[in-house]
C-alpha cells in the first residue's frame, strides 16, 4: 500500500504541484506592475545587454564574486554540480539515450560524489558566520538538509547498494508514458525517490523559487535607458490640499498678477 | 590604497534605541495622511500592504525569492556602524518578510512561527519604525544580492504601509509639508527667495563689479533652473556660480517661487508625495513657459 502511494501515485501528484505551484508564482510575478525604473547601474543600454547580464547573474554569480568569495566559490560549484547530477539523470527517463546524455554520464557521477562538500560548506558556513546564522530559519536548514539527504542517499545507492538500474530504467519509463509499474528495488531508492519528491512539492512554496525569480527581478531585467520615458500602469493625477500655503491655485494668481504689472 | 572597513560582530540591539522623532499633526494633514496613529493601525497597515504587493513587483517579488545567503549582511553602512544584527539589510528585509508570510502566505499562514510568519504587533511595529528608518535608501545592498533584491525598495514599502496607518517621522513629514508651503525644503517663503536673488544681484555688483540678474518667476526663459534650496540661503557662492554660467552662455533663465528644490523627501515618505513634490517641476515649467529644465541635486 505505502509502496503503491509512493511509486505510482506520488510522483504524478508532486510534479503537478511543482508544476502547478512554479506556474502560478511566475503568473503572479509577472502579472505584477513595475511601476519605476530601478535597474542596478551600471546597468546594460540594450536588450541583448539585459540577457547577457541576466545569463552572467544566472550561470556564474558576479555579484557573490563581488561579495563573498568563500560563498561565490560554494554557491557555483554546488550550482554546476546540481546541473550535472540532473542532466545525468535523464538517461532513466529517455529511450533511445541521447548521446550528449551518454557523454554526462561520467562527469556525473562524479559531480554526484563531490556534491555533499559544498553542500556541506554552505551548511557550515550557516552555523559558523553569526551574521548568517541570525538569518537563517528553519527553511533555509530544511534545504540544506534535504538536498544533503538526496544526494548522500544517490551517491549511496550508486556505490554501496547498488541498484539494479534495468529495474529502475523500467520504472522510469513507465512513468513516463502514464503506466507506472511497482520497481523491485531496495529500499534505499525508495528513500532517495521519496526525497526528491519532497523536494518537488516544497519547491514552489520555498526561496527555492529564486531559481525562476532572478528572471523577474526588475533590478536586473530593466535597461539603463533613461532617456526614454517611463510609464508607470497605475499613475494617477495629483491633487494638492487646500490647506498648503503655496498651492499651485495662488501661484498662477501672483503670476498673472506679476505679468500684467509688467504690461504697465 | 584600499584599506577594508573591519566588520562588527554583531551586538543585538545595538541601535534600537536610536529612533527618530515622531511626526506631527500640522504637518500630517498637510500630505494627505491621517492625522496621527490611527486607531486600526493594524487593519489600516494590512489592507496597504496588500495594495503594495499588488502594485509593486519588485516587493512581492523581493520577499519571494530572498535565499538568506547573508551576501548583504556586511554591505550596509548602518550595520557596519553600528553592528546591530537587524540593520542588515537581509535582517531589515526580513522585518517585513515575516508580517508578509503571516498574511499573504499559504506557508506562513501554515507553519507559523516555524517559517518566520508572525503577527503584525506593536512589537512588530515598533521594530519597523526603528530599522526601516534606518535606512537611507542607498540600495548598496542590491549591487552584491545574487538576484538583486533592492532592500530600498522593500524600506520604502514599509514606510508607505506605515504613512498610511499615520505613522512617519519628522522630519520627512516636516519637509515634505515645507515644499508645498514654500517650494522648497528648507521652508523659504516666495519672498524671501526674490530678496535672497536680489541680494546676490547686490553683493556681485559691489564684490566684483558685475552685473548680472537672478531672474525669478521670469516667463518665457529659456531654462527653468531648479537648484537645490540651500544654494539661495547657505551655499550662496553655487547661486553665483549658476549666474555667471549662464550669463557666459548667454541663456536666458529663471527659477521658481512655486518650484525651487530639486531633492525630494517624498522618496522617504510615499508615492504619493513623491509624484506631487516631483510634479510641482513640471507645473513650474509649464506656468513659466520655459524650454528646458536644469535640474541640480
Amino acid at each position: 500500500m505505502v509502496e503503491k502511494f509512493l511509486f505510482l501515485f506520488l510522483p504524478y501528484l508532486s510534479v503537478a504541484i511543482f508544476l502547478a505551484g512554479s506556474i502560478y508564482r511566475i503568473l503572479v510575478w509577472s502579472r505584477t506592475p513595475v511601476p519605476l525604473r530601478i535597474v542596478t547601474t551600471p546597468a546594460p543600454r540594450t536588450t541583448g545587454g539585459v540577457i547577457w547580464r541576466l545569463i552572467g547573474d544566472a550561470l556564474w554569480f558576479p555579484s557573490l564574486w563581488k561579495a563573498d568569495r568563500f560563498l561565490w566559490a560554494a554557491g557555483l560549484a554546488f550550482h554546476i554540480l546540481l546541473w550535472l547530477v540532473l542532466l545525468r539523470h535523464l538517461r532513466y527517463f529517455l529511450y533511445p539515450v541521447p548521446g550528449w546524455v551518454e557523454g554526462l554520464q561520467t562527469p556525473g557521477l562524479y559531480a554526484g560524489y563531490l556534491i555533499p562538500i559544498p553542500l556541506a560548506l554552505l551548511f557550515a558556513r550557516r552555523l559558523a558566520d553569526e551574521k548568517v546564522l541570525f538569518i537563517s530559519i528553519m527553511g533555509d536548514f530544511f534545504s540544506l538538509f534535504l538536498l544533503l539527504s538526496i544526494t548522500l542517499s544517490g551517491t549511496l545507492l550508486g556505490v554501496f547498494f547498488r541498484t539494479y538500474l534495468v529495474e529502475v530504467k523500467a520504472y522510469g519509463l513507465s512513468l513516463i508514458s502514464l503506466h507506472p509499474v511497482l520497481p523491485a528495488a531496495h529500499w534505499l531508492f525508495g528513500l532517495h525517490f521519496l526525497l526528491v519528491m519532497v523536494l518537488l512539492i516544497y519547491f514552489p512554496f520555498s526561496k527555492l523559487m529564486h531559481s525562476g525569480g532572478l528572471f523577474f527581478s526588475p533590478t536586473r531585467n530593466q535597461r539603463a535607458n533613461f532617456e526614454t520615458r517611463f510609464v508607470n500602469p497605475w499613475d494617477f493625477p495629483v491633487a494638492y490640499n487646500p490647506q498648503n500655503l503655496w498651492p499651485p491655485e495662488k501661484y498662477h494668481k501672483e503670476l498673472a498678477q506679476s505679468k500684467e504689472g509688467k504690461k504697465e | 590604497m584600499k584599506v577594508p572597513l573591519p566588520i562588527p560582530s554583531i551586538r543585538i540591539g545595538a541601535s534600537q534605541r536610536q529612533r527618530c522623532h515622531p511626526c506631527k499633526e500640522k504637518d500630517m494633514v498637510k500630505i494627505d495622511l491621517p492625522r496621527e496613529k490611527a486607531r486600526d493601525w493594524k487593519e489600516a497597515m494590512l489592507k496597504k500592504m496588500a495594495e503594495v504587493l499588488d502594485k509593486y513587483r519588485s516587493v512581492r517579488l523581493f520577499m519571494d525569492i530572498c535565499v538568506k545567503c547573508g551576501a548583504c549582511a556586511d554591505k550596509c553602512q548602518f550595520f557596519l556602524g553600528t553592528g546591530d544584527p537587524k540593520n542588515m539589510p537581509v535582517a531589515r528585509a526580513d522585518l517585513f518578510r515575516k508580517v508578509y508570510k503571516r498574511y499573504f502566505t499559504l506557508g506562513g499562514k501554515i507553519w507559523g512561527r516555524a517559517n518566520e510568519a508572525e503577527e503584525l504587533t506593536e512589537e512588530i511595529l515598533q521594530d519597523w519604525y526603528t530599522y526601516f528608518y534606518q535606512c537611507s535608501e542607498c540600495r548598496r545592498c542590491s549591487v552584491f544580492c545574487p538576484y538583486g533584491i533592492d532592500t530600498a525598495e522593500i524600506t520604502m514599502a514599509a514606510r508607505e504601509v506605515m504613512a498610511a496607518a499615520g505613522i512617519a517621522t519628522k522630519y520627512v513629514t516636516e519637509v515634505v509639508a515645507k515644499v508645498y508651503d514654500t517650494g522648497n525644503n528648507l521652508g523659504i517663503w516666495p519672498p524671501a527667495w526674490k530678496d535672497n536673488c536680489a541680494f546676490l544681484e547686490e553683493d556681485l555688483k559691489d564684490t566684483e563689479g558685475l552685473d548680472l540678474k537672478f531672474p525669478v518667476d521670469e516667463v518665457g526663459a529659456e531654462i527653468l533652473l531648479i537648484p537645490p534650496s540651500a544654494d539661495n540661503f547657505v551655499n550662496t557662492n553655487t547661486m553665483i556660480g549658476y549666474a555667471k554660467m549662464f550669463h557666459a552662455a548667454g541663456i536666458s533663465w529663471t527659477t521658481s517661487t512655486y518650484c525651487n528644490e530639486g531633492g525630494n523627501f517624498g522618496l522617504f515618505l510615499n508615492y504619493a508625495n513623491l509624484k506631487k513634490v516631483n510634479n510641482r517641476i513640471l507645473e513650474a515649467a509649464r506656468d513659466l513657459k520655459v524650454k528646458k529644465i536644469y535640474w541640480g541635486e
